[in-house]
């Protein structure tokens, strides 16, 4: 987004600029191609002054100042000199004040190599240190939480990690602690930095004070290799550098781009790659012989599998097989996948979704769909849906970013307490199933600063399934009200899952075709699937990178269903729950091991990159897909991920122009599909009925929690500890009624599901409800019935 | 050179009951805040700008220039510094505990002139005798409904809150103490764009006046600009406090006219050096100021003009004297240790360069000196306080990193061969020397040196590159 | 999870009544927590923090910032001795170490007993009267050595409920900075500030 700015002169160094009037000087100097030294300046955040690393000097009325280039903003005529001999006496002493007590240890330092102080000290500093006096101690390095380690002795203080924490992911648990030169960074005893986004603070940090622990003592920053790339977990598709040394990615970073992230990433995107590195990835074909799943090699594999489809499909056709997945790899795997149904299969019963989704023309053909950086000009944004912090944490941020930084109007609606209500204008709770009931209030005028404010001129409208309760009408019928109530609406749908958006663009709904179009057929969905499964309606199931059993909110409907299907192949990185009784596994390359395309949840195509090779015979799931088509006679013509996306480019308009080389060379943040804005299919928003608000005394609230125990999640070592586990909170009022104390054994039992669940009281959960976190170790599925009955175990 | 005296004339006159409210009013108290609410705001503020008045918290900018910068925005708030905490400095106590009504009559034509309708006093945590006194001084005024709403029955209302401090000095710099009156670290704002007068308290416009300079406004208003401003012939318009300390006969606080000498405050007022001792420095405006000495400045006027003139300023108005017998390493040592320890710690500059100077002026008195010490002292300073001009070329956010090298500024022009001497002699040979461990109870500091003389070599064979160990 | 008393949550409304914005009742909150548990404890900070809707991080950050919160057990009496440059010139080293010597109590320490704590500290505006020493943040001035060991053994002694900055000044002190002729009845009943808002005076003024 540009907006008109004025341009003033201004002389660094005695040669003429126009920059931005009021920029600071350290950007506008920057952008003009001298770089004056800086710590605590951050693009990104509020400038504090404090390093005084940046020192120049300005002319002023009042004769030649040292001033701050982070704090002081350009004005027309200003003078900056930032090399004089005064500056660089300035400079030179911020430095040696800055080593005077740092230890030096740099040969044991993560960050030696790529250290600002480092580099700064042989540009800037003096060269020798006259300090003789002790340094400053502290013990070496201490936890600030699982995943990130402080070592005080080499920190600056330049509060970046400190002002990240409060300014930008709104969790305030490490601060300065004491003052004058016993100031340190440190967290409250007992209470540790257990923030979604502590892996920022490390990347801030411009010395190595600040430590990744699944980093530490890993690699040498020069002999690591890098590729850009995106995050594949968060929906906003976050940019990232991937950090690989011998073929084993060590670490990711976050690129800044306007567009998503910030430069910022989640833990869970950070450090979530562990699992391409497990002792238990797939590296060889599975089949099953005499009940066991044995080892096979690729030839014999695609032989049996081709063999076995190609015998239901004469015998049943093509509607007797169903595919469920694809929206965990890439965009040209879906497109693969989408054709083989279509045309190799001939089947319309697809689905990128896990019953969990809301109608697919919503989510990827909704009209007026919001883009992220819309937040920032909205004068009302509504989050009705999931906790941002736990599933969208990129969104989270730029929500929170436009509440907190630029004033914007936050309206948040949720069953419980979310991690956006602190800048919340208004909140408003609702039991699990009583989403419609709220609704109808809001219509009917029952909360009039709501109508106010959803009456806005221009509202932004994030609505998702915040409770699996919700089912999949209420956001659409949200956005349906929205579109009634503001001067003009924008609405960002939510879907789970990474890649789902890329998925359906590529045509594995139901009921939509390659490119966002209608379906010429409609076919099933799949919790229909599953049913015609269960009754054998359908025979065969291909399952790509899909769980159901552990991500379908009724667990027993997936059971029924591949327990029913005659014959499961599945294509995945890993065994698990919904493959282990599969007929054929075939291992499948995973992120940062194939190259392609995503489309994150705003429609914005971007480019993901390969940095080492998938283990043993793993492959990319297009290159799976080809193979078995060729083995039925009915090759798709795939060559490569490079070719498929050429191929998309020019079969469909929504995609039109958007090839590798453009993404590479022309359009490193991506573009937002269609180019030109116009596409097929202009799907409305309807308001639908829903359920009555159920009537029960407690009501079950499930939804996602940024870590769980999912099929990646459970692989990655330093992040599955931190998940939740099966646990079910209540208010405190609610624990004398029921009999309940913290850590209580109690039994939660619904229609759908039950199980056994450890008890905690949460105040942040509303009375009378029971929140229970999904996908958890050890934890029951309890399907989507909101009325639920908690008994304590004896 | 002396004057009648005006904010401390009625702890003089009335020393049993200066404090009490009855006494205030039986001697013209609230008559002038009750006759302000009767006048136009601008006539108010025009009056205590003609009258001249600087501030009296150490910068000794116009009070009423100040109030005109006043942001429209509103509400804005007034805040009352009474954290007087520079080392040296002690009038603002007296005038909190014995005439503290007179301080709320300037808070409340202060507010009324600015439309302010709170107002807090800032009252530093050690001076709880003075925060009680205030207090009380605050009830009283509520009770009379002199504070509260509609007071004096008109239609205005303000309320004043008293805030206890809980120990930093760097809370006197008014944008410290807005954070600090805000629940935060007491760590001074940018400047720009956090000026108080636009984003001050909760981002309001904000008047932070010092407790001295408010409780003149009565007087100002009573006398009228004109006489208050012809009290003295210099520029420097009405009365000033001094807190007189160190080795004079009579310290104490002294309320005088600008234009008096620097010989007729110390001889006079003060009634000369202890013993009849000869003088050897002197502290001219609080611990920041740098220091002056007989030779060259005894005669000077006190003025603001004079002290910057001469590099120095009045400052705080604290004058520190020091007698022949003092040892400038270990006094230039306790001063600077004071802005080490109360450096808020955001400024690298004055967090790490104040310490330095602390281990290395310890290190000197306590034997372990090198002679290129002084030269590293002075090249610190420099690292903090650009060239060492007067005013300072800041490095630092606030003034209190340069206000740490005023010391060294003394060492180096003044008292060169004495530091010399602390190398050559090994240590300090005056009274009261403590040999090891530097003067002040510390943790003993500067290893390196002291096992390098434990090797038997001297402190000056420790080598620049001495933290390689 | 409170485990303030109702006197002390009805005396922390009052204070956070007095300003606009809870977060600015963090000071005098702070206080009353120490108050209440004799030093500023790890509950007494979350407590606050409850109070200021804002991290136990975020407020001991602000505590650890001020030096008359003392995070760490501190005796009944806390005698701080200034020695700062006024105070220094006329001896205050020596005070100092007076002290600490009759009192057994390096500063910045406390004797077993929970009795004394004894810390040197930065200027206490009382330079007119140098030395000065602090009891409980009642002043005395003009103190000496020798008056410094008295004041220690009459704190051992006497043990007095109230710490009252008159009484201790015509026992132990000297040379004043000013004359003050209000004999205050009032005093510091523990090693924190008397002063009514907080409740932490003898008792409520005017009684």
């Amino acid at each position: 987004m540009t907006t008109e700015t004025n341009l003033v002169n201004i002389t660094i160094n005695g040669v003429e600029h126009r920059v931005p009037e009021g920029e600071l000087v350290i950007r506008a100097a920057q952008d003009s191609g001298t770089y004056i030294p800086r710590f605590c300046w951050h693009e990104r955040m509020e400038p504090v002054g404090m390093c005084r690393m940046c020192l120049v000097q300005v002319e002023t009325p009042r004769g030649p100042m040292i001033v701050t280039a982070c704090t002081n903003q350009v004005a027309d005529g200003m003078a900056v000199d930032t090399e004089n001999a005064e500056v660089k006496k300035a400079q030179e002493a911020v430095l040696e004040f800055l080593l005077a007590n740092h230890p030096l240890d740099c040969p044991v330092c993560d960050k030696g190599g790529e250290c600002p102080l480092q580099d700064q000290a042989l540009a800037y500093g003096p060269g020798e240190s006259r300090f003789v006096e002790i340094k400053r101690h502290f013990e070496k390095p201490i936890p600030l939480s699982d995943l990130v380690l402080l070592d005080r002795e080499r920190c600056v203080l330049c509060a970046r990690c400190t002002r990240f924490s409060e300014e930008i992911s709104g969790d305030p648990l490490i601060e300065f602690m004491d003052r004058a030169n016993t100031t340190e960074v440190n967290t409250f005893p007992d209470h540790p930095f257990a923030s979604y986004f502590s892996g920022n603070t490390v990347q801030l940090c411009p010395v190595g004070a600040l430590l990744a622990k699944p980093y530490r003592f890993r690699a040498r920053p020069w002999d690591l290799t890098r590729v850009e790339s995106s995050g594949l977990y968060d929906t906003a598709h976050p940019r990232v550098e991937i950090h690989a040394s011998q073929n084993e990615v060590l670490r990711l970073v976050g690129v800044d781009n306007d567009a998503t992230n910030h430069g910022w990433l989640s833990d869970k995107d950070r450090w979530g790659h562990e699992y391409l590195q497990s002792e238990h990835r797939l590296t060889s074909p599975l089949l099953r012989r005499d009940g066991e799943l044995v080892e096979v090699s690729w030839p014999e594999a695609l032989d049996i599998v081709a063999s076995r489809l190609q015998l239901v499909l004469e015998e049943d056709g093509g509607e007797s097989v169903a595919v469920i997945g694809g929206a965990n790899g890439t965009n040209e795997d879906a497109y693969a996948l989408s054709r083989f149904a279509r045309e190799v299969l001939g089947t319309p019963h697809v689905d990128a979704r896990m019953d969990d989704g809301l109608s697919a023309p919503f989510l990827a053909a909704t009209v007026d769909r919001a883009l992220i950086s819309d937040l920032d000009e909205a004068d009302t944004i509504l989050v009705w849906g999931p906790d941002l912090k736990e599933e969208h944490p990129t969104l989270y941020l730029r929500v929170r970013r436009a509440a907190q930084q630029l004033g914007k109007k936050l309206v948040v609606v949720h069953p419980r307490a979310t991690g956006l209500d602190d800048r919340a204008a208004i909140k408003l709770t609702y039991r699990p199933g009583g989403g419609f009931a709220l609704l109808e209030e809001i219509g009917d005028g029952t909360h009039p600063e709501v109508t106010a404010a959803l009456s806005a001129q221009g509202v932004v409208a994030v609505v998702g399934m915040a409770s699996v309760a919700d089912g999949p009408r209420l956001a659409e019928s949200v956005a349906a009200m929205v579109r009634r109530t503001a001067g003009s609406a924008r609405i960002l749908p939510l879907h789970h899952r990474s890649n789902v958006f890329g998925a359906l663009d590529m045509g594995l709904a139901p009921d939509l075709g390659p490119g966002r179009v209608a379906a010429d057929r409609p076919g099933k969905d799949t919790r229909q699937i599953m049913e015609a499964l269960s009754e054998g309606t359908l025979r065969a199931l291909l399952l790509v990178g899909a769980d159901p059993r552990r991500d379908m909110p009724d667990a027993r409907v997936a059971e029924d269903g591949l327990y029913g299907a005659e014959y499961v192949v599945s294509i995945d990185l890993f065994l698990h729950d919904s493959n282990r009784d599969a007929d054929v596994v075939l291992p499948a390359a995973g992120f940062a091991e194939k190259e392609g395309t995503v489309t994150n949840v705003e429609g914005r195509v971007q480019k993901v990159n390969r940095i080492r090779p998938a283990p043993g015979a793993a492959r990319p799931d297009w290159s799976i897909i080809e193979d078995i088509a060729g083995h039925l006679g009915r090759s798709l013509g795939l060559s490569s991920a490079e070719t498929i996306a050429k191929e998309i480019a020019e079969n469909l308009p929504l995609y039109d122009g958007v090839t590798h080389d453009f993404l590479e060379w022309e359009a490193r943040d991506g573009v937002v599909v269609p180019r030109n804005g116009r596409q097929a299919l202009e799907h409305i928003p309807v308001g639908l009925e829903g359920p009555q608000a159920p009537g029960a005394q407690l009501t079950l609230h499930r939804a996602r929690t940024l870590y769980d125990d999912g099929v990646r999640l459970r692989h990655c070592r330093s992040l599955h500890s931190l998940a939740p586990g099966a646990v079910a909170k209540l208010n405190p009022a609610d624990a004398p009624g029921l009999g309940v104390n913290e850590g209580s054994a109690v039994m939660v039992t619904t229609s759908q599901g039950e199980g056994e669940f450890t008890a905690v009281l949460d105040p942040s959960t509303p009375p009378g409800v029971v929140y229970v976190p999904m996908n958890q170790v050890g934890a029951a599925s309890l399907g989507t019935d909101p009325v639920v009955r908690v008994k304590v175990v004896n | 050179m002396s004057v009648a005296p005006v904010v401390t004339r009625r702890m003089t006159e009335h020393p049993a009951d200066s404090h009490g409210i009855e006494r205030y009013e039986a001697t013209g108290g609230y008559v002038q805040a009750k006759r302000a609410i009767g006048l136009t705001r601008d006539d108010i503020v025009e009056e205590v700008k003609a009258s001249g008045l600087l501030g009296r918290g150490g910068a000794a900018f116009s009070a009423g220039l100040k109030w005109s910068f006043l942001a429209p925005e509103r509400p804005a708030y007034l805040v009352v510094n009474a954290d007087e905490s520079e080392p040296g400095t002690f009038k603002d106590r007296q005038l909190l505990e014995r005439d503290p009504h007179q301080l709320i009559e300037g808070i409340i034509i202060t507010a009324f002139a600015n439309e302010v309708h709170h107002a807090f006093v800032y009252v530093r945590g050690e001076y709880a005798k003075p925060a009680r006194r205030v207090q009380r001084a605050v009830d009283e005024a509520y009770e009379r409904g002199y504070l509260g709403a509609e007071i004096f029955g008109s239609g205005y209302d303000l309320d004043v809150t008293v805030h206890l401090g809980a120990g930093a000095y760097i809370c006197g710099e008014e944008t410290a103490l807005i954070n600090s009156l805000e629940g935060l670290r007491g760590e001074p704002r940018l400047k720009p764009p956090y000026f108080p007068a636009a984003k001050g308290l909760y981002m309001k416009p904000t008047i932070v006046n010092n407790v001295e300079t408010l409780s003149n406004l009565p007087h100002i208003l009573a006398m009228g600009a004109a006489k208050y401003s012809g009290l003295t012939d210099s520029e420097d318009t009405g009365t000033f406090m001094m807190s007189l300390s160190g080795h004079v006969e009579k310290p104490g606080n002294y309320e005088l006219a600008h234009g008096i000498t620097w010989r007729d405050l110390i001889y006079d007022v003060g009634g000369g050096i202890r013993g009849g001792n000869g003088l050897k420095a002197w502290i001219p405006g609080g611990a920041s100021a740098p220091w002056f000495v007989p030779e060259q400045h005894l005669d000077l006027p006190i003025t603001k003009e004079a002290a910057a003139a001469a590099g120095s300023m009045l400052g705080s108005g604290a004058v520190i004297v020091m007698d022949e017998d003092t040892c400038m390493v270990r006094a230039a040592e306790r001063v600077v240790r004071f802005f080490s320890d109360e450096s808020c710690g955001q400024c690298t500059p004055c967090r790490e360069g104040t310490t330095w100077m602390e281990m290395v002026l310890g290190r000197l008195e306590s034997g372990l000196g090198r002679s290129v010490d002084l030269d590293l002292l002075i090249d610190v300073s420099d690292g903090i306080s650009i060239g060492l001009a007067w005013p300072p070329k800041m490095t630092t956010i606030c003034p209190l990193g340069p206000s740490a090298v005023s010391p060294i500024i003394a060492l180096r022009d003044y008292f060169r061969d004495e530091v010399e001497e602390h190398v050559a002699r090994g240590g300090c040979w005056f009274p009261g020397a403590v040999v090891s461990g530097g003067a002040t109870p510390q943790t003993p500091r500067s290893l390196h040196v002291a096992s390098a003389v434990g090797e038997g070599r001297s402190p000056d064979q420790v080598a620049i590159e001495g933290d390689r160990t | 999870m409170t485990h303030w008393s109702e006197a002390t949550r009805e005396r922390a409304r009052q204070i956070m009544s007095r300003y606009p914005e809870k977060r600015s009742a963090l000071m005098p909150l702070l206080y009353l927590a120490m108050a209440e548990d004799g030093y500023l404890t790890e509950a007494g900070m979350e407590e606050v923090a409850e109070w200021c809707g804002i991290t136990p991080a975020q407020v001991q950050s602000v505590a650890s910032f001020y030096t008359m919160y003392k995070r760490e057990p501190t005796g009944r009496y806390l005698v701080s001795c200034c020695t700062s440059i006024s105070c220094m010139l006329l001896g205050a080293d020596d005070v100092l170490h007076a002290v600490e010597d009759e009192s057994g109590v390096p500063h910045g320490e406390t004797d077993g007993e929970g009795l004394i704590s004894v810390e040197h500290v930065e200027c206490l505006g009382a330079c007119g009267g140098a030395p000065a020493v602090q009891v409980n943040y009642e002043l005395i001035e003009g103190v000496t050595p020798a008056k410094g060991r008295e004041l220690v053994n009459w704190l051992k002694r006497a043990r007095p409920e109230v710490v009252n900055g008159d009484e201790m000044q015509s026992l132990f002190g000297g040379r004043r900075s000013f004359e003050w002729a209000i004999a205050e009845e009032d005093g510091a009943i523990g090693p924190y500030p008397a002063f009514q808002p907080l409740g932490t005076m003898a008792r409520e003024p005017g009684k």
